[in-house]
């Protein structure tokens, strides 16, 4: 077991490190609508001229195709640097729309739309999400049906992240009449300006708006927009999975071990005090965290399930360190700054992207063995 | 030499044979008693000296290693006499004995692990150790005991054997401060503390596998899975963590003690909360000393008493913001 950096790779790093401090935008981005798809976008561009966007993309593609050592060094110095955060209205496209494209896209997708992702000239959304398909993804209901060379879908999707400032989305179909679960999805690239597509913001607890519902009226997709084969949507959605572990998680991750430093500072704590105590746990658990990150990259898995495992524990730890920046503003905590922000957002990553209860239950039925209910 | 998290094959080779002779010598289920005798088996193995320069016994093992070792010690709760003895060897090393050395490392010379109680010292077992490594917060002393009397006591619910010595009683032999020694005892008894919560993780899940009820098994049911699933996401955090604190002091990185800081403060909480889940998960059957759970618990009760206490907050962290 080994973790050593070769000297090419610390020269790597003093170079991202470099970069960053010349390039780092010194305001925070914007948290919703055009303000934020504006910065965000020219944080992107700006990657970009630097070499730095899509780093884990393949070369042909416009990527760097870095391995593991420099994807985590690009995202440490990343953080400590304290860029913006990787979960802005550009993580669709980069982590999982565009691997999709790359994994199961066509040339003519690929070409189109790869180059229009990297130099930050496209938004994508994600609408797998519905009503009555939350933590069931695979119950979905929205239609397409074959009329010509074209789809006609109609439905609703909902917590669809940008959908009100977004380009494309990655829309997953039902195309098969009276499909059930896994068959019979397709996943359809959708221009998010095609008529009949209705964007209603949904305003979040944290009082932004950065999601929404989205209504499908008989709109029209032409079929060249599959992605993979038709009725194979859910395999060509569950390709990225992996991908997604290896990207730009890693910066949310690490992200956190800036965020404790911050509380640390902020808390003063006497020596001894309990408040030091639960920052000391904090901050080693965080470490543990990373430690965690580094497994990801760097350890075959046991199962295909292992990323449950930190995916919950920065989910939870997220929440446990922005509960703690409560306590420790106590009255100051009631006026709006980016730590009440970021609190009140943290309640969203043990929902998101499967709760922390179905998490669970994959943990216990796919990695330990238990018998499923 | 880059980033690799995997077990070479000579590492697993090491614990394959580690595992057939605590599973034939340290069956979890075992009573109290003189262990003198299995740990002596341990030494034959060149558990206490495989990471300990050559001229000491050591066979070309690192840290790493032996914390690995030290994990599967943890899970079929080898008493702590185990842990003593590689820092023992070390602490004479670092004194200049090198005779001593050899001999605690061979188990020539058998040494037990000890606390201090206001002005007594408190051995972790009844063994008949001419040595005691006394844990005195950030502080490691190694002393004699053979000659001292020795009074022994049950501990933790009839479930540990303790001696209690009148600390001037022991022949002070020296003490160490040096923070490599010390990271090397946070790690083992991290490991050892490791050991614990898989083994309990482990047991748990078996349990809830055959345990009926309800007409299905109880690991059927969400309320045992998500303690099953708490258990495992614990357990792959420390785990994770000692990696990363064996590997930086191991190679000497300005971050050890950070790290293995950070695994030291992470290793009792997480051992004592799967113990404690382990039990609940067990039902009745758990809350009796017959079943194992309880052994687990009181293991961890013993080993979060040796070191630990560095100052986590007075630590450079490596991941601080440049800006």
């Amino acid at each position: 077991m080994d973790l050593t950096f070769s000297p090419a790779d610390e020269a790597f790093r003093l170079t991202a490190r470099k970069w960053l401090a010349d390039n780092v935008p010194a305001d925070r981005a914007p948290y919703e609508g055009q303000a934020s798809r504006d910065f965000a976008l020219a944080w992107l561009a700006r990657c970009n001229e630097g070499g730095w966007a899509g780093i884990a993309w393949p070369e042909a593609y416009g990527g760097r195709g870095l391995p593991p050592e420099r994807l985590v060094i690009w995202y440490e110095e990343y953080v400590r640097s304290r860029a913006p955060s990787v979960l802005d209205c550009t993580f669709v496209a980069l982590n999982h729309a565009g691997p999709t494209l790359i994994a199961c896209g066509n040339e003519e997708q690929k070409a189109f739309h790869l180059p229009r992702i990297l130099s930050g000239n496209s938004v994508w959304c994600q609408g797998f999400s519905e009503p009555g398909s939350g933590s069931d993804l695979a119950s979905l209901s929205t239609t397409a049906v074959i009329d010509g060379d074209e789809l006609v879908v109609n439905g609703q999707k909902i917590w669809t992240s940008y959908a009100d400032i977004a380009d494309y989305q990655e829309l997953l179909v039902r195309t098969e009449k009276g499909s059930k679960r896994h068959q019979g999805l397709s996943w359809v690239i959708c221009d998010m300006k095609a008529p009949g597509i209705t964007v209603r913001p949904i305003r979040n607890m944290a009082g932004v708006s950065h999601f929404a519902e989205v209504f499908y009226d008989d709109v029209r997709i032409p079929l060249t927009n599959v992605v993979g084969a038709l009725n194979d949507g859910w395999r060509v959605a569950m390709t990225t999975l992996g991908f997604e572990r290896k990207t730009a998680a890693i910066g949310l991750q690490l992200e956190l071990s800036v965020r404790v430093e911050d509380l640390i500072l902020l808390a003063q704590a006497q020596p001894g005090s309990a408040m030091a105590e639960r920052l000391a746990e904090l901050r080693a658990e965080t470490a543990a965290l990373r430690a965690m990150t580094y497994r990801t990259l760097f350890r075959q898995p046991a199962t295909t399930f292992d990323g449950s495992l930190v995916r919950l524990r920065f989910a939870e730890l997220s929440q446990a360190i922005h509960q703690i920046a409560m306590d420790i503003l106590g009255p100051d905590g009631l006026v709006d700054s980016h730590w009440t922000h970021d609190y009140l957002e943290a309640y969203s990553e043990t929902i998101a992207g499967g709760t922390a209860e179905i998490q669970r239950n994959i943990i216990a039925e796919r990695i330990l063995g238990l018998p499923r209910e | 030499m880059a980033c690799d998290l995997n077990q070479n094959d000579e590492q697993r080779q090491i614990l394959d044979a580690a595992t057939a002779l605590l599973e034939e010598s340290f069956p979890v289920s075992r009573s109290l008693g003189d262990d003198q005798e299995r740990i002596d088996k341990l030494a034959e193995f060149g558990a206490f000296a495989l990471a300990l320069d050559d001229d000491l016994g050591g066979t070309g093992f690192t840290l790493v290693e032996e914390v690995l070792l030290h994990v599967r010690f943890g899970r079929h709760i080898v008493p702590a006499g185990a842990l003593a003895a590689p820092v023992a060897a070390r602490i004479a090393a670092e004194l200049g004995d090198n005779d001593l050395a050899r001999e605690i490392a061979t188990g020539q010379i058998a040494v037990s692990a000890g606390i201090l109680a206001g002005d007594r010292l408190r051995t972790l077992d009844d063994t008949k150790a001419k040595l005691a490594l006394v844990f005195d917060r950030r502080r490691l002393e190694l002393v004699e005991i053979a000659n001292a009397d020795g009074e022994t006591a049950t501990g933790l619910g009839q479930g540990a054997e303790l001696t209690e010595f009148p600390f001037v009683a022991t022949t002070r032999i020296g003490a160490s401060n040096s923070a490599s020694i010390l990271n090397v005892a946070d790690l083992l008894v991290s490991a050892q503390l490791l050991g614990i919560a898989e083994a309990a993780r482990d047991l748990a899940v078996s349990y809830a596998g055959m345990r009926r009820q309800f007409g299905k098994p109880i690991g059927a049911f969400q309320a045992i899975k998500h303690h099953c699933a708490n258990m495992a996401i614990s357990a792959e955090m420390l785990s994770a963590q000692l990696d990363m604190a064996a590997i930086a002091q191991r190679d000497s990185r300005d971050d050890a003690a950070f790290q293995t800081a950070a695994a030291r403060l992470l290793a009792p909480r997480v051992a004592l909360a799967n113990a404690r889940l382990c039990i609940q998960v067990h039902g009745g059957i758990g809350f009796s000393a017959e079943a194992d759970a309880h052994r687990f618990l009181k293991q961890a009760h013993l080993l979060r008493q040796l070191g630990g206490g560095a100052a986590m907050l007075d630590l450079a962290s490596p991941m601080a913001p440049h800006r």
